[in-house]
């Protein structure tokens, strides 16, 4: 594949990658951008580990090349917060201690980050719906549909601040 | 390196508690607590903390023994450097057996404390009280751990009797304490291990044997034939092919690029050997060789059994099953002479280094295992053996290596959860009591050797036979006369721990068969059990549970009323986790009441809800117990339900999340945990306890609900219907068979020779008769060459309007390689004649057309007549470019004049006889070309003229969407009505499209524009392109493309009418067809559903609709066959998103299911295609492009 110079906005970061066309953004994100948030699961956009935000839709970086990537507006787990100014979906997250292993963690507060875009206050089937297709192995869905319910009561919150 | 205190003296003292070492540590010592002059404690601890939150858990024992807030103690898991090796981190001991020098440990270095701040105050020790590190008495005299400490370095020798606290007074243990590392992950600022990124690494990825998970016999380790390290050449950034027996690994300085070399890199490798016939588990247990070994024999039991009034035989069977980590296993080694250091997220890092100084001949000194959490593997996965394959990479190139599995590696290789055969000889007395109960269980899995050892020939392939499958044997209820047999046997294919071990089997078999014996007796389940669990704190916790869920007596089984076609029923078993090495510990209790609702017509279950009660003695952290039940509560449901590891005769087969699904967030139960408060009796493991009653109460709560009773997991949809239809005394229903299948379209380009050949020979002698007539008349001869035409010579707007004529005429398409310069040639067309190369069609004067006149480019587009008199194939489609206009041709000539001249020789074709055979194409051409320019219909719109002349024009649609002759010329008599190109179906643009909604202008010109109609779907395979380089034309052009096209159609339906027929084909297809492939349905599901389910959550490109799909519902499965296996890499616009390719994950079989489903799913009206495998088969082996 030809290489050339690949521009992505990531985080609200402009950064230049050299790398091929066809690399998947994962790759970029983590070898390049050396962000951990976005993780390989499966290499087939199946179980949702390696979700970001493009454009403030739910994606899947492991199925998407940089190419499709350009002029678009990525932003991963790092992007919505930190451990200090974490995003209301993260905060949900901790506070409802929605984890085990924590590495589908990652997809989880992604998917529920897009819906909460999209749907400022989703039904309980909303939020199943939304999560669907994010696979979690250590059972942790009891927690993590709390957390998301929690989020979006507290992005109701928010907004009517 | 064993000394913990070198990397750490930077501050001015300390007190650690140690222990020597044991042996292969070089005579230093094992440090389990250190606190610094700071008053910072450090708590170490030999085991890993595998998502449970043992590290919170211990961190509360520690602070709660020396005294600290929780806050200030730091615990350190798993480093071989710095932690006591206190073993694998397996069978819910870390906090029953390992915690306990930890704790001793904190409390000795408190008492140490105390005692020297009762000499620094003169105050008695009992005067004295501790808050958070500061120990204070009267008259306000008070001195912190870190002033006792000061300058000093302190060591204390560990002792085991320990005066410890007094549960009574415990503060911090027994507290809900929120976990430590969850605001870290949920951010992305903890490093798992495959977030580790140390200076110059590079990136590697193995190649496994075709063996996928088989890991004994003679041919392990000596399969590979040869490695082709050429195939790889063009990878850019590869640094090493590394072979080593069978072991295979490629290192690229980019991570896509191990990717790109590890599935190019072409390898030979001998046949793989037959594996037993895993479909059918019973009988490949039964014939695995074994050794038994009686674990408990109390009374005569063949003689009670003999006795029995109701003899009651049975036989359980529990399938493979994976761990099925979420993130496939990573590693990062950094080999070098004398110090080797891994990073790794093995469950067991002492005994991976010692694995590592077998394979790499080091001392176990020079090697350093840093665990790193990783996701969780639940027993033994592949961490093991990726990190070994990253310190044999790292060695072959001097440098630091990662390497990540791929899914497919995980899956076919992580070490499996065995299959088990349960057997029970019983039977009931007279009066109901237990006559006898023998039972044997068999479950062929040892420790599964790190992978490497076995691939390099380090370690010899001979199964070692571990005795684990006597994990809960015994039941808990005291029969008279019980037998007990352990056949221990080796691994039939690659196996070892996963959670719960061999109890869940055992107890699925235990907790059934009581319940069958329950139901001929007559007595109510519960009080059965009762009248021989003899264990207190069992007794108390099923009447516990009972109360909870509300349970009500049922001594006789009652048909519930059904909901339509579900009914339901409540199932309950107990178990107590018995764990390592007989006759082992008990953890945790536990107990379950499940309720299902069945589906009698679907054969679906779901569990609706779980009562899960469980006696943990004291529980350090609450909250964490209640996690660890909820997730082994739905970890286990998912296992039960859905969860079979599929084998073909060779390998394993499931290499994805559609072939292994595991439960989604629709079917998780609703859970109500019960936790008995024993915060006075010892802690016990709480990681496992709650999955091992699962199979057995759904089973009893299916037999509730259905009378049917089901002894083999998974309870799948296909079992469950096989059951209550053999319980009914029904035979199978028969599927509604679909009409039979016309033919598949006989216009499929064939290659002649096989099974044509009559006909081939009559035209070829046809063509060769034409031909001499031809030549007579018209003798084709070489137009002279020119000098380059200089790109001066023609305006920007003609060049401008050239390079829209290209773009209509797909010229790049074809004549430019994949990745390889615009137009230069060399892309091999797969013609049923053999493979034509297209030509290099830029300026250059060699090699391309840059001494081409415009006469010579006009008489080849026209009469398909090279400049030098040769004639041209009709692979290039200048039967339909000679409708082109003179002044498109010449602003097309001035394009391409104008463009970069590019050097490049084009490949010679290789043609089958007698079609290399250039002259007779001359009879070709007088048989089936027509050299006219376009002639406008005057009855017709001028739009409808203009799109006709950019269709069959430069456009050339009908060189792929109409069928072919023999000779592969279009056939005039069905101009527009299907044909192939490349593997794929050109569909009908007539009326005899397959569509199910007609096309219409509106989604032709949606279709042509932007690569996708809502109602039919995308553009993909060689069309993908062809729309693409549309984008050049104007709105007006592709309008006039879509009225000519739409002119083929019956247009009858409107727009609404159009969208509300979608509607109902996407509603009518929504709910699951009963017939339909059940392996199929699941691929489905897990791989295609996320992106292509009607209404499901919006992802990055768009959402096609398979109901609506045409491909569906062609005549032919090719175009689906293409796409599953290929994907979608280039798309007309990155607005519609990409496919991913299954064909690495996926086997013909598997395609072939999920084709199946898909069609009579999507379009259940149409016929079902047959010969879909083979099929499969073809497009799987075609010349990818």
């Amino acid at each position: 594949m030809t290489q050339s110079t690949i521009r992505l906005t990531v985080n609200g970061r402009i950064h230049d990658i050299d790398a091929a066309a066809d690399t998947a953004l994962l790759y970029v994100l983590r070898n390049d951008l050396e962000l951990n948030g976005p993780k390989y699961g499966c290499g087939l956009g199946e179980c949702g580990a390696c979700a970001v935000l493009i454009d403030g839709v739910a994606a899947r970086a492991c199925v998407i090349p940089i190419e499709g990537c350009v002029g678009r507006d990525i932003v991963t787990l790092e992007g919505l917060g930190s451990r200090c100014n974490p995003d209301p979906v993260q905060q949900a997250f901790i506070a409802e201690q929605a984890a085990q292993c924590g590495y589908c963690l990652n997809g989880m507060i992604i998917s529920t980050k897009a819906l909460l875009n999209r749907t400022p206050h989703p039904s309980e089937a909303d939020v199943i719906e939304a999560l669907r297709f994010n696979l979690c192995r250590c059972g942790a869905h009891i927690e993590i549909m709390r957390a998301a319910m929690r989020a979006a009561g507290h992005l109701v919150g928010a907004a009517n601040r | 390196m064993t000394d913990p205190d070198a990397p750490m003296d930077v501050l001015p003292g300390s007190l650690s508690v140690v222990r020597p070492a044991g042996s292969g540590a070089n005579g230093g010592f094992e440090t389990f607590i250190k606190i610094t002059a700071d008053g910072s404690v450090t708590a170490f601890n030999g085991h890993v903390d595998l998502g449970t939150g043992i590290r919170t858990a211990l961190g509360q024992i520690v602070a709660e023994e020396l005294d600290v807030s929780f806050a200030r103690v730091v615990v350190v898991l798993g480093d071989t450097s710095v932690v006591p090796d206190q073993g694998a981190t397996i069978a819910s001991e870390t906090i029953q057996i390992t915690a306990v020098p930890l704790r001793n440990a904190a409390a000795q270095a408190r008492h140490f404390l105390v005692a020297q701040a009762a000499q620094r105050l003169e105050l008695a020790v009992e005067d004295l009280f501790i808050e958070d590190g500061l120990i204070r008495g009267r008259d306000n005299r008070s001195v912190s751990y870190g002033e006792l400490i000061s300058g000093e370095t302190i060591r204390i020798d560990l002792k085991d009797d320990v005066p410890v606290k007094a549960v009574s007074a415990y503060g911090i243990v027994g507290q809900s304490v929120p976990r430590t590392d969850l605001p870290a992950k949920a951010t992305g600022e903890l490093v798992y291990v495959h977030d580790v990124r140390v200076p110059s690494m590079l990136h590697g990825r193995v190649v496994r044997p075709p063996y996928a998970g088989v890991d004994a016999g003679a041919f392990v380790g000596t399969s590979l034939i040869a490695v082709d390290k050429a195939s790889v050449r063009d990878i850019p950034g590869l640094v090493a092919v590394v072979r080593i027996g069978d072991f295979i690994g490629v290192v690229a300085e980019r991570e896509e690029n191990a990717v790109k070399a590890a599935a190019q890199l072409k390898v030979s490798w001998k046949p793989t050997p037959t594996l037993p016939d895993l479909k059918d588990i019973e009988t490949a247990l039964r014939a695995n060789p074994s050794t038994p070994r009686t674990l408990i024999d109390k009374g005569n039991v063949d003689a009670a059994i003999a006795a029995a009034a109701k003899p009651m035989p049975r036989t359980y069977i529990w399938p493979y099953q994976m761990h099925g980590s979420i993130g496939p296993s990573c590693a990062v080694a950094d080999y070098r002479e004398g110090a080797v250091r891994v990073w790794s997220g093995t469950q067991n890092p002492h005994i991976l280094r010692a694995d590592l100084a077998l394979l790499l001949q080091r001392p176990e000194r020079e090697i350093d295992v840093i665990r790193l959490e990783a996701a969780g593997c639940y027993g033994r996965n592949c961490a093991d053996d990726v990190t070994a394959d990253a310190v044999l990479l790292s060695r072959a190139v001097g440098r630091p290596v990662r390497v990540q599995l791929t899914r497919e590696q995980e899956h076919a290789w992580e070490p499996k959860g065995t299959a088990q055969l349960m057997e029970v000889n019983g039977g009931l007395n007279a009066d109901g009591s237990v006559a006898g109960y023998d039972f044997a269980t068999r479950y062929p899995s040892n420790g599964a050797p790190t992978l490497a050892l076995l691939l390099t020939g380090a370690v010899a392939p001979v199964p070692a036979v571990f005795e684990m499958g006597d994990r809960t044997a015994i039941p808990p209820y005291d029969y008279d006369a019980i037998r007990v047999v352990a056949h221990d046997m080796p691994p039939i294919v690659r196996a070892s721990w996963f959670r719960g071990v061999s109890a869940p089997p055992n107890t699925f078999a235990h907790e059934s068969y009581i319940d069958e014996l329950a139901t001929e007796a007559g007595v109510d389940p519960i009080e059965y059990r009762l009248r021989y669990l003899k264990d207190e704190r069992a007794v108390d916790l099923v009447n516990a549970v009972a109360e909870r869920a509300g349970w009500t007596p049922r001594p006789v089984r009652k048909e519930p009323a059904a909901e339509g076609d579900i009914v339901r029923g409540r199932g309950f078993a107990y178990a107590l986790y018995v764990h390592s090495k007989f006759p082992g510990y008990g953890a945790a209790w536990s107990a379950w009441i499940a309720d299902v609702a069945v589906n009698k017509t679907t054969g679906d279950v779901s569990v609706t809800r779980v009562v899960a009660g469980q006696d943990s003695g004291l529980m350090i952290n609450p909250d964490g117990v209640r996690h660890q039940i909820h997730g082994n509560v739905i970890q286990s449901t998912s296992r039960a339900l859905m969860e079979e590891v599929s084998f073909d005769r060779h390998a394993v087969t499931a290499r994805e999340w559609g072939a292994y699904p595991i439960i989604k967030f629709p079917d998780v139960p609703r859970i109500d945990v019960l936790m008995l408060p024993r915060q006075d009796q010892p802690p016990l493991g709480v990681g496992e306890s709650a999955s091992v009653p699962s199979a057995a109460a759904i089973a009893n709560a299916i037999f509730d609900a259905t009378g049917v009773r089901f002894r083999e997991l998974p309870f799948t949809p296909e079992r469950i219907l096989a059951g209550l239809r053999g319980a009914q005394g029904v035979a199978p229903a028969p599927m509604p068979l679909a009409p039979p299948q016309p033919p598949a379209s006989t216009d499929r380009w064939k290659n002649p020779f096989a099974g044509r050949r009559g006909a081939v020979a009559t035209a070829a002698a046809l063509c060769v008769a034409v031909v001499g007539v031809a030549s007579a008349v018209l003798p084709w001869r070489s137009i002279a060459p020119i000098a380059r035409p200089d790109a001066s010579t023609w305006s920007a707007a003609t060049i401008a309007r050239g390079q829209q004529l290209a773009a209509l005429g797909d010229c790049a398409v074809c004549h430019t390689v994949a990745n390889g310069a615009i137009n230069a040639g060399g892309r091999a067309i797969e013609t049923p004649f053999g493979i034509i190369y297209a030509t290099n069609i830029t300026p250059d004067v060699e090699t391309g057309i840059g001494a081409w006149s415009y006469p010579a480019f006009e008489r080849a587009m026209r009469e398909g007549i090279h400049r030098d008199g040769r004639h041209l194939y009709p692979a290039f489609p200048y039967t339909h470019f000679a409708k082109t206009s003179d002044a498109d041709l010449q602003a097309l000539y001035a394009f391409l004049m104008a463009q970069p001249a590019v050097r490049a020789e084009t490949p010679a074709n290789t043609l089958a006889f007698p079609f290399n055979l250039r002259p007779l194409m001359a009879g070709w051409n007088a048989l089936f070309h027509q050299s006219g320019a376009f002639q406008p219909d005057a009855s017709q719109s001028a739009t409808w003229n203009r799109g006709a002349y950019l269709v069959e024009g430069l456009g050339h649609c009908g060189a792929c969407h109409s069928p072919r002759n023999a000779l592969g010329a279009e056939k005039a008599s069905a101009h527009l009505a299907g044909g192939f190109a490349e593997g794929w179906e050109a569909p009908p643009l007539t009326s005899l499209s397959h569509a199910p909604i007609p096309w219409s202008e509106d989604e032709l010109y949606a279709y042509l524009r932007t690569g996708e109609s809502r109602l039919h779907g995308v553009a993909a395979g060689p069309m993908a392109p062809v729309v693409k380089a549309l984008a050049a034309l104007p709105d007006q052009d592709i309008r006039a493309m879509a009225v000519y096209l739409t002119s083929f159609n019956d247009a009858a339906m409107d727009e609404p009418a159009r969208h509300a027929l979608g509607a109902r084909l996407e509603k009518s297809t929504g709910a699951r067809v009963v017939s339909a492939s059940p392996v199929g349905a699941r691929l489905y599901e897990g791989a295609c559903a996320v992106c292509h389910a009607v209404g499901g959550a919006p992802l990055f490109g768009s959402r096609p609709s398979l109901a609506l799909n045409s491909n569906l519902h062609s005549a032919v499965p090719d175009n689906l066959i293409q796409v599953i296996l290929h994907g979608i890499a280039a798309p007309v616009s990155s607005d519609l998103g990409y496919m991913p390719a299954f064909k690495d994950s996926m086997n013909d079989a598997q395609i072939a299911e999920l084709v199946t489903y898909l069609r009579r799913q999507f379009a259940p009206g149409k016929p079902v295609w047959t010969g879909v495998r083979a099929a499969v088969h073809l497009a799987r082996h075609r010349i990818s492009r």
